[in-house]
């Protein structure tokens, strides 16, 4: 209690205070929620004021008179996010050509989407979503026409989460494709797209995904009053936002899963999850997300039943060689020699007779080398890849041997070990992966076999403990769940027909009505 | 949405009862059967299943009976505030003393066959200390992992006992009825070394999903206990005979070092982890347990702080003993013979005054 009190007092005097600062911030805040008048050179001055024109060069206001009811009239717009074709078409000819003297504005306009705001900080919103405003003397609305247009790439291949058999599009950078791509797949009038504002200043928005009949509604409101209560100036993208919204962020394990396919997030949706969609993300967040959803793969439904399953093994089998592997190699040399067959025994201490470093150092240097070749090489600029890798792989691993610093079977172990994790698709589960790597192989040199089931224990204690969302990590293997089965290995679709029960979904059956 | 908080299925349930009882048969407890009634050690096992099935059948009456209360709640509520406090403190005393030897057992089960050379202490801590951390988590983590490495557990020890089956011999099982029926029948009503262990598991009856779930937890484990033990013991017995099983300490580990896998003629170190594994859920237990009993006593509702001291104080107690493997053995012997009426009566004194209160009618 003492010791808390003192760091207080210590955490004041050391704290500047912003005072000043957050003052300008709350007074301009009060500015945007006023209405516009209708004088239009006083609606006009605010507006350059706010967007400093002609300082900032890509603002463009145009001054317009109306013909036929002679009256004044201005568009506002940015033009680097807004499609100058259709201003100049739907907006600018019709209002020049107008010969009618009693019509309204909204007829003369032959825009599809025609939008009244009166409230300052809305308009704002609209003209910085890339929309233009039309301002016209003695009327107090300003209309919003539908302009937007951000450069972006189209639709892609799928570079990450790659299958062989089944879709292969992926999401892009704008939000609206990614949502058109998902609703592709689920043309279904109960999907939901709720869109909300996350952050303050920079104003992203988010997209939630689900199907109204289905996600069930208390995790709803959980993720809602989560995204609600951010505080913040600017969320760029949903690789951010994951950060902000997880549990566990310091946990090694991730909670939210990541995907750039289309065809996963639909079918994740359709479960009963819950999709998050965001401009500027090549990808969407499924929540929550249990360790299974790591471990499992788009093409695990597409393949057939067997070959399906046989992948899911494979899988499995890479994790646990990844994880394990180099950890085994060093218990078994160091603490458990009589474990291997003579022959084999004899051949390994000739190899390791001429290399000087205990079998602990070896191991992690070779392991550390690997990772560092791995980041190099996913940073190296393309033209020059090949060569690194060729660099990397032969003549670092062949000459170090030559060199006598490590032993080959160490080369293979870990170059075994390397290839394993490539099989686990998930970025964030890689990374988990392969980082407790170290401890595990860590743990083998200090107290072998002991020692690696000793961690062993603890992260699956730890791991039962983890939740995402309310979901426990390992469900449905545990806590059992008698709905959904799907976790090592997949059940033919025939008897798939439930959606996961840890979701508590509004409707547990995949089948239509009966 | 946090809908899974503190609840355990029949599966977790299931795999804590087979895990904490079942790693029994991999320390010293089988060789203390063939002490006295030599071959027909099995047969003592059938006889002690038999004669507890009237304790487990009432404790587990009263307690499906009371629906909300779990066995400290049932002890308070039937004995008052006194007497309860003295039986509770009897089970936590009898509960912390046996974790004290048992986990001195283990320990000196990995120093002596494992890894000679590292120090008791360590090898210890680290076994108590990942048993406190998962004691620590709570029960409900307590059971998932035991169900997620349940049946890894179980294949290996299958393995294990089938090798043994086809390595051993069969003439070693005779004489059938080893020492005498005199004997077998003795050492069955003084021995509740494995079935005693029953009395925890309705310590943490609330934390079930239902007492339907800890009705079908009990009996599927009990059969399977036995079953696992049965089998295990005749391994044993065609492995080694009954005159030098008294002399091994730990028969189990004894059995994997003598077994072949194929090429593999030293397979000890491939099931040492699994072992291990068990080892580490079965404190965890059995820590829980201390701890929620010391809570219970002396009123304090997280008891999950308890855990670190408790796990300390341990293995301090644990590491008294000098040579463990003649000491502990024999101590060991001693508590099981003091405690076992008291594993045998305390139900039956449960189930009476709840059936003179007029409790069980309701």
């Amino acid at each position: 209690m003492e010791k808390h009190k003192i760091k207080k007092f210590i955490n004041k005097l050391i704290t500047e205070e912003h005072e000043s600062f957050e003052k300008a911030a709350s007074e301009d805040e009060l500015d945007k929620s006023k209405r516009i008048g209708t004088n239009l050179e006083i609606t006009l001055d605010l507006f350059k004021d706010f967007y400093t024109v002609p300082n900032n060069s890509d603002v463009i206001i145009r001054n317009i008179e109306i013909a036929g009811l002679n009256k004044q009239a201005a568009i506002l717009y940015i033009s680097s996010i807004s499609d100058i074709k259709v201003i100049e078409e739907f907006i600018i000819q019709p209002l020049l050509f107008n010969k009618e003297e009693t019509k309204d504005i909204e007829i003369i306009l032959s825009s599809p989407k025609i939008q009244k705001y009166q409230i300052i900080e809305d308009i704002l919103k609209q003209i910085n979503n890339g929309n233009t405003a039309l301002f016209v003397d003695e009327e107090p609305n300003a209309f919003i026409i539908n302009t937007s247009n951000f450069q972006g790439r189209g639709v892609e291949k799928a570079e990450n989460e790659v299958v062989v058999k089944g879709p292969k599009e992926s999401f892009n950078e704008e939000a609206i494709t990614n949502i058109s791509l998902i609703r592709k797949k689920i043309r279904d009038e109960k999907l939901m797209v709720e869109s909300t504002t996350i952050s303050k200043r920079a104003k992203n928005e988010l997209y939630l995904l689900y199907i109204n009949d289905v996600a069930n509604d208390d995790l709803l409101n959980n993720i809602r009053k989560k995204l609600n209560s951010l505080d913040v100036d600017s969320i760029q993208n949903l690789s951010v936002l994951e950060e902000y919204i997880e549990d566990h962020k310091k946990s090694i394990f991730p909670t939210i899963l990541y995907t750039e396919r289309p065809d996963r997030a639909a079918e994740f949706i359709e479960d009963g999850f819950i999709v998050l969609i965001m401009d500027n993300s090549p990808d969407a967040l499924i929540l929550p997300a249990t360790f299974w959803s790591f471990f499992h793969n788009a093409e695990d439904h597409y393949l057939r039943f067997l070959y399906g399953n046989f992948i899911r093994f494979l899988r499995l089998l890479a994790l646990f060689i990844t994880l394990f592997i180099a950890a085994i190699y060093i218990a078994i040399t160091n603490f458990h020699v009589e474990m291997i067959p003579a022959d084999l025994l004899l051949a390994i201490s000739s190899t390791r007779e001429i290399v000087p470093f205990p079998a602990l150092v070896e191991m992690l240097m070779l392991e550390i080398a690997f990772e560092l070749i791995r980041e190099g090489g996913l940073r190296v600029p393309k033209p020059i890849g090949p060569t690194i890798g060729i660099v990397g792989a032969l003549i670092l691993g062949q000459a170090a041997v030559q060199a006598n610093l490590v032993s080959p079977l160490v080369v293979i172990i870990v170059a075994l070990g390397g290839l394993s994790s490539f099989a686990i698709g998930d970025t964030n589960l890689n990374y988990a992966v392969r980082i407790m790597r170290f401890p595990f192989v860590i743990s083998a040199g200090f107290f072998g076999l002991y020692g690696i089931t000793a961690l062993f224990t603890i992260v699956l204690f730890y791991m039962t403990s983890i939740k995402s969302f309310g979901v426990p990590y390992f469900a449905p293997m545990t806590p059992n769940d008698s709905t959904s089965k799907e976790t090592i290995f997949r059940r033919l679709l025939n008897n798939e027909i439930y959606r996961p029960g840890y979701l508590k979904p509004k409707d547990i059956e995949k089948k239509a009505g009966e | 949405m946090d809908n899974t908080k503190g609840i355990l299925g029949t599966r977790e349930f299931f795999a804590i009862l087979i895990i904490t009882i079942g790693t029994k048969l991999t320390d010293n407890t089988p060789s203390a059967l063939f002490e006295k009634v030599g071959s027909g050690a099995w047969i003592t096992i059938i006889l002690m299943c038999l004669i507890s099935i009237i304790p487990i059948y009432l404790l587990t009456k009263v307690i499906t009976v009371f629906e909300e209360k779990n066995l400290v709640e049932i002890i308070n509520h039937l004995f008052g505030k006194y007497i309860g406090f003295i039986v509770l403190f009897i089970i936590w005393l009898v509960e912390t003393y046996s974790t004290v030897l048992g986990s001195a057992v283990y320990a000196d089960i990995i120093e002596t066959l494992y890894f000679v050379q590292t120090p008791l202490f360590i090898l210890y801590i680290i076994l108590i200390g990942v048993a406190a951390y998962g004691a620590k988590k709570g029960i409900e983590f307590i059971g998932s992992t035991a169900w997620m490495t349940l049946i890894g557990l179980n294949i290996a020890l299958f393995v294990v006992l089938i090798t043994a089956f086809f390595q051993g011999r069969i003439n070693y099982l005779f004489p059938i009825l080893g020492n005498g029926m005199v004997e077998i029948i003795k050492e069955s009503t003084t021995n509740a070394s494995i079935y005693g262990d029953f009395l925890y598991l309705g310590l943490i009856a609330t934390a079930l999903r239902s007492k339907n779930v800890y009705k079908k937890g009990i009996w599927m484990g009990y059969i399977y206990i036995t079953i696992v033990f049965v089998l295990s013991v005749i391994a044993y017995n065609m492995l080694f005979d009954y005159i030098s099983i008294v002399q091994i300490n730990y028969p189990f580990h004894e059995a994997i070092r003598y077994i072949q896998l194929g090429f593999l003629t030293n397979a000890e170190s491939l099931f040492l982890p699994f072992w291990l594994i068990a080892s580490f859920i079965r404190f965890a237990f059995y820590l829980y347990i201390s701890a929620l009993l010391f809570g219970a006593l002396f009123k304090i509702k997280k008891f999950e702080y308890i855990v670190p001291p408790l796990a300390l104080l341990i293995v301090f107690v644990g590491l008294i003993p000098e040579a463990p493997v003649f000491s502990v053995f024999h101590m060991k012997e001693q508590f099981i013979f003091f405690t076992t009426p008291f594993f045998l009566f305390l139900p039956l004194i449960i189930w009476m005054t709840a059936k003179f209160k007029g409790e069980l009618k309701k």
